[in-house]
């Protein structure tokens, strides 16, 4: 069966502690363990900035919209925004080994998600599908 | 996040509280840099309250760190919580800062 959550939220960093809790609250809810929880926030709480960073280029007046769906097979979390399309290419994390600033989020979301995709037919804004298998690291 | 500067027997540390992240940091990033401006020869962080800390977090510290280094002076991080240990090691970044259980390991190392 599936079960999903909706929400839309103004592209304010103020709105991240909520996208958090929220996100931690469905993550337990499916009954994955703390760590995985934790690694789920995170990545989603990632995804979120960096569509207030470059998609919105820091404009907090804009929306944000997060579906959850969980089912029997997979977690799955989308992101949707009207910004400045991703250029998928150049999306890549820093070399771990390079210690500069940024470059760590893309990280943080492959971490815990099989999949990080950009639905490429979306002619005007974007649309990132995160997905975790079930029963893999539960 | 809540943000105190200490003066411990003459000592400079930072004693956060709370989540770190896109929202808060630069504040954070005002304060540290606010202090490593005046190349103080260690500043230490107290991270025993931080409930959570993001990629802007951890890029606000690695600056302070590449700053400090600049000058020759120390960023020592002390009771890191767990969570927060785990996305140190994760980002490679627990080799790179300098860590210790507590504020007097950090000042006697």
């Amino acid at each position: 069966m599936k079960d999903s959550l909706k929400i839309s939220f103004s592209s304010h960093p103020k709105y991240l502690s909520v996208v958090r809790m929220v996100t931690a609250k469905i993550a337990e809810q499916c009954g994955f363990e703390k760590k995985i929880v934790e690694e789920i926030r995170l990545a989603v709480d990632e995804a979120c900035a960096n569509v207030i960073k470059h998609a919105y280029k820091g404009d907090t007046s804009k929306e944000i919209v997060l579906e959850y769906t969980n089912t029997e097979k997979e977690f799955t979390v989308i992101l949707e925004d009207k910004g400045t399309k991703a250029d998928i290419r150049s999306i890549k994390g820093r070399d771990l080994e390079k210690v500069r600033p940024g470059g760590l989020g893309v990280h943080f979301i492959r971490r815990v998600f099989d999949v990080f995709e950009y639905d490429e037919k979306r002619t005007e804004g974007n649309r990132l599908v995160l997905r975790k298998y079930l029963g893999s690291e539960q | 996040m809540n943000i105190e500067v200490i003066d411990h027997k003459g000592k400079k540390v930072l004693t956060l509280s709370g989540e770190i992240d896109m929202y808060s940091s630069p504040e954070l990033r005002e304060e540290l840099m606010g202090i490593l401006i005046k190349k103080v020869p260690a500043l230490y962080i107290d991270f025993g309250k931080v409930s959570y800390i993001d990629s802007s977090g951890i890029a606000t510290f690695v600056e302070g760190l590449k700053y400090v280094k600049s000058y020759g002076g120390r960023l020592q991080f002390f009771s890191i919580p767990g969570g927060i240990m785990d996305i140190f090691k994760f980002s490679k970044l627990d080799r790179v800062f300098e860590i210790y259980g507590n504020l007097d390991d950090a000042i006697n190392s």
